[in-house]
């Protein structure tokens, strides 16, 4: 295996475009997609359903269905290495080692006829050689850590005797098992309740800290993002957006997409009135519209914003970039 | 006061593709319709059309396909082989062969469809009252069903057959009599599946809204029960019409099932038999026939299940 | 027995709905012939509600605390193992025929999963019209057409779609034909099963404010059941917090918010994250520890004390009521801050 050069940045990710053939037409799912991730980093991607964001998250873990799918074009760079480039086999091993993946649903990710000592021992004996005894050691210590009480009788159980909590902290535990560089969650705590969603970031977060390894966050959820994420990528229709630090995006964001999200979140603290609403409906993938994606629900579009070429990346200051028109004046100004 | 300017604003956002309209894709499309879209271009499904048409039409115009009489044998054409003169070759008590065969379509195909016309209806309405009202219901109905599961189709239908009487001559009698005692044990197939599916509809929330709306029991089954839960059905129908054409070959081979006059492949077959070593051209073709109608609903009945499974949508 | 006024809001308005004591156990049973019971989920355990005209009661609370079999016992989908539910004056329980068909008319429900809550294989204008077909009074058959393009309007959906299918809408706009099959008949009471809990944010807020507007338009009332607090702020005029199969605090919703009498209610909006990066970490989190308990085997006494850090003897030992406090009701012995 070559070398891996430990001064690149730990994921970059240029122009990644991937596209599904359906029988309704071609469903541009991920449309020239830029992304970074630094060591020790948590980067969120922000998107509703059809951003695009699982579909990323899923070429970069390298386990989309292709077909349909196909990654037309585009380089995810590990630690400046092309893991789309590589053979498969050289790309397996990346994956759980280098790269581990953390799913929306515990109960369909892990496998039910399998005790859960088993499934986690599996990563201990299939990348690095170690017998069952060790393995199952290994298991223990990894749902302790995790914070599974009663960890050494446990590991015997199956799947469906933990509680969706529970479940979670053990999708946590094998993501983290073989202590890779990069986990990605894709919606970790979507499925769970507010007061477990709690406990679930907040072992993340300790986790990532102890491990520094990067973080990639997939979510909708913008309270989740505010508590954990350094950086933000916001996805619409297949597109990034914006890209900026979190504080930033919060405070001062520079796309009529994100302003609206934030304005049509309901908010414990503030008012308590009426939510304003995007109108409209985000484009079927098939059908995206000429120029700007979002411009048919803009309150701030004009007519540049509807004829191609789409808005291109417009660079605000050091990595903070947004893919709108008149940028710089939402970020001064806001939209309305 | 309402705010009129929210509805107005939902209704703005009309044509340009993004906007609300643009998630109603086309006209009404049901999804029988979009089952229709696969099978339209599975040529797997044309193929296995033409073919049972093909059969079909054999069977209800014999005439089309042959102008020789079936029942004409001359014992001095005996087991003669396949000529020009007589494409198939002549049996064993010198009848052609090849009117045989298509003269046999009629009855194997009339068998097969009434067999599978009754178990289906029969295996439903157990099915679908098994599974809605669940229960002692469905506890009695089940186990009836295993009781009947579990008699060997053979044996079941040579006792049914044997123990009731035809009389000799009629053709029409001995198809019926055939057909129900098929029906007879193979519904419980039909009614397993039917059962299956019913639960699953059961338990959809739509459901539950017309319950919550004050529905009666009839108009549940009836307006969203069955129409969710026909798919499976429909799937295992067509492919039970290729199985009984087969079971009623079988019996009729083993003696039991059609009697002469009735012309059919299972008799053809049973006739040629003890000769396949010497000649056998007069097992042969009625035995490619059969397999070929067989394959077909088979083949039918598998690619409108791909069709209808709503993962594939 | 708790008293009748449930709201310190002085009304004198007949309540829309009114519950009181309302139980629902779910038999285990166990054997393998003839089965025995050998135990109860606790699904709903003593509920006592009131709902009056054009309010909307928020019902909060998560996963297993049975806010869910709370909306299908209130719409009839599930029949009690005791207490009373009146609509209007009228009971629902032991309700038949004429009488339950007449209930069903006041009270509807709007269900969670835009995905299964519809018939697949009827159109949106059958979906919607099917209400008139079950209470052929309530609307003339040559008049069914017209209203159903009217209620389409009112959810802000194109009538022209009247004959498209489910599957050819979004999720949000299924929720919309839902609500308009909810209002089809003209309920005074309309239950909402975590209406939006399914839908993407951007939606979530087109929804709520849907909801507000027609509550607002046809003077409905709305019980508005979700385990997003955040949500719930927004549309309730009142909040009841569920705890496994109890309600452990009820009040109007600036009170409830601002300042939570009960160490549950605390903990839940305390867990609630707080989009606000500038705030990280500056708000002490209460993080619960452990899971609840099963609702068949709920603690003795005080069913929150298993994970409550004021926990004291007393709380194993007597339930706590729903008293009192500081302007909203909540059944602690040790309420407050």
């Amino acid at each position: 295996m070559t070398e891996i050069d430990q001064t690149a940045p730990l994921l970059q990710v240029r122009n990644l475009n991937v596209l599904f053939r359906t029988r309704d037409g071609v469903a541009h799912a991920v449309n020239g997609v830029d992304l970074d991730l630094a060591a020790g980093q948590t980067l969120a991607v922000l998107g509703e359903s059809g951003s695009g964001k699982s579909v990323t998250a899923q070429a970069i873990m390298g386990i989309l269905d292709m077909p349909p799918a196909e990654i037309t074009s585009g380089t995810v760079k590990f630690r400046g290495q092309d893991l789309l480039a590589m053979p498969e086999k050289v790309r397996r091993t990346y994956r759980a080692q280098k790269i581990s993946m953390i799913f929306q649903d515990a109960l369909s990710a892990l496998n039910p006829v399998y005790t859960v000592g088993f499934q986690i021992g599996e990563l201990f004996t299939v990348h690095r050689g170690m017998s069952r005894k060790d393995a199952k050691k290994k298991s223990i210590e990894l749902m302790e850590r995790v914070r599974i009480p009663g960890a050494a009788s446990r590991v015997n159980d199956y799947p469906h005797q933990f509680s969706g909590g529970m479940r979670q902290r053990i999708m946590i535990a094998m993501a983290i098992a073989l202590e890779p560089d990069i986990i990605i969650a894709d919606e970790p705590t979507t499925a769970l309740d507010v007061t477990v969603q709690a406990q679930i970031m907040e072992l993340l977060a300790e986790m990532r800290r102890e491990t520094g390894s990067g973080l990639i966050l997939i979510t909708h959820d913008l309270g989740v993002v505010a508590e954990v994420a350094d950086r933000i990528s916001v996805m619409y229709a297949g597109r990034v957006v914006e890209h900026g630090t979190a504080e930033e995006v919060f405070a001062t964001p520079a796309h009529p997409y994100t302003r609206g999200l934030l304005d049509s979140m309901p908010k414990l603290i503030g008012e308590d009135s009426r939510l304003y609403a995007i109108p409209g409906l985000p484009p079927s993938l098939t059908n995206v519209p000429p120029g700007c994606p979002f411009s048919p629900r803009c309150p701030r579009a004009e007519d540049i914003c509807r004829h191609d070429p789409p808005p291109p990346e417009i660079e605000l200051w050091s990595q903070r970039t947004s893919a709108c028109h008149f940028a710089e004046e939402v970020v001064a100004h806001g939209v309305r | 006061m309402s705010d009129p300017d929210a509805f107005a604003a939902l209704g703005t956002i009309h044509d340009a593709p993004g906007g609300p309209e643009a998630a109603v894709t086309g006209p009404g499309r049901t999804l029988a319709g979009d089952a229709w879209e696969t099978l339209r271009s599975s040529w797997v499904f044309w193929g296995s059309l033409v073919l049972i048409a093909f059969f079909v039409v054999m069977a209800a115009f014999p005439g089309l396909f042959t102008h020789v009489d079936p029942a004409s044998c001359q014992a001095a054409r005996a087991r003669v082989e396949p000529s020009s003169s007589a494409w198939f070759g002549y049996d064993v008590q010198g009848c052609d062969v090849y009117a045989r065969t298509i003269y046999g379509a009629r009855a194997s195909i009339v068998v097969g469809t009434i067999a599978t016309l009754t178990a289906m209806t029969l295996g439903s309405t157990v099915g679908i009252y098994a599974g809605f009202f669940g229960g002692l219901v469905d506890s009695l109905l089940s186990r009836l069903t295993d009781i009947f599961f579990a008699i060997p189709l053979l044996l079941g239908s040579i006792i049914i057959l044997t123990s009731i009487p035809t009389p000799t001559g009629s053709a029409f009698f001995s198809i019926l009599k055939v057909s129900l005692a098929l029906a007879a044990l193979g519904w419980t197939s039909t009614a397993r599946v039917a059962r299956s599916s019913v639960i699953q509809v059961k338990q959809a929330d739509f459901v539950s809204a017309s319950r919550a709306l004050g529905a009666s029991r009839t108009w549940m089954i009836r307006k969203h029960i069955v129409p969710n839960a026909i798919a499976p059905v429909i799937v295992i129908t067509t492919i039970s019409l290729g199985s009984f054409i087969g079971a009623e070959a079988t019996l009729s081979y083993l003696g039991i099932g059609l009697q002469p006059p009735v012309i059919s492949w299972g008799i053809a077959i049973n006739d040629a038999a003890p000769y396949v070593r010497s000649t056998p051209h007069m097992l042969f073709f009625p035995a490619l026939f059969l397999s070929l109608t067989v394959l077909a609903f088979i083949s039918l009945g598998d690619v409108v299940r791909e069709a209808l499974d709503p993962k594939a949508m | 027995m708790v008293s009748a006024e449930l709201t310190s809001k002085p009304t004198n308005q007949e309540a829309v709905l009114r519950v009181r004591g309302l139980v629902k156990h779910f038999p285990l049973r166990r054997g393998i012939l003839i089965k025995r019971q050998v135990g109860a989920v606790q699904a709903v355990d003593g509920v006592d509600l009131d709902v009056y005209p054009g309010e909307t009661l928020g019902v909060v609370g998560e996963s297993g605390c049975g806010k869910s079999t709370l909306a299908r016992l209130l719409v009839g989908l599930e029949v009690p193992t005791a207490g009373a539910v009146t609509v209007l004056g009228r009971d629902l329980i032991g309700a038949r025929g004429a009488g339950l068909k007449a209930f069903r008319r006041e009270v509807q429900m709007i269900f969670q999963d835009p995905y299964t809550s519809l018939n697949p294989r009827m159109t949106v204008g059958d979906i919607i019209s099917e209400p008139f077909e079950i209470h052929p009074g309530v609307v003339p058959k040559d008049k069914r057409s017209a209203r159903v393009r009217e209620l389409m309007a009112l959810v802000g959906l194109s009538p022209e779609h009247v004959d498209r299918y489910p599957h050819q809408f979004s999720g949000g706009q299924r929720q919309r034909i839902g609500i308009a099959r909810g209002l089809a008949l003209n309920p005074k009471l309309l239950i909402c099963d975590e209406p939006v809990s399914a839908l993407d944010v951007s939606v979530q807020a087109q929804v709520i404010n849907l909801l507000q507007d027609l509550q607002k338009q046809l003077g409905i009332s709305l019980i508005f059941i979700a385990h997003d607090l955040s949500v719930v702020r927004h549309i309730a005029d009142r909040v009841a917090v569920m705890y496994l199969g109890r309600v452990v605090e009820i009040g109007e919703q600036e009170m409830v918010y601002s300042n939570p009498q009960h160490p549950y209610t605390r903990a839940l909006l305390s867990a609630v994250p707080v989009p606000d990066p500038k705030l990280r970490g500056m708000l002490g989190q209460i993080v619960l520890e452990g899971d609840p308990p099963s609702p068949a085997d709920p603690p003795s006494g005080c069913r929150f004390r298993t994970r409550c850090w004021k926990a004291q003897d007393v709380c194993a030992e007597i339930d706590p009521q729903l008293r009192d406090l500081e302007g909203v009701k909540a059944a602690c012995h040790f309420p407050g801050a």
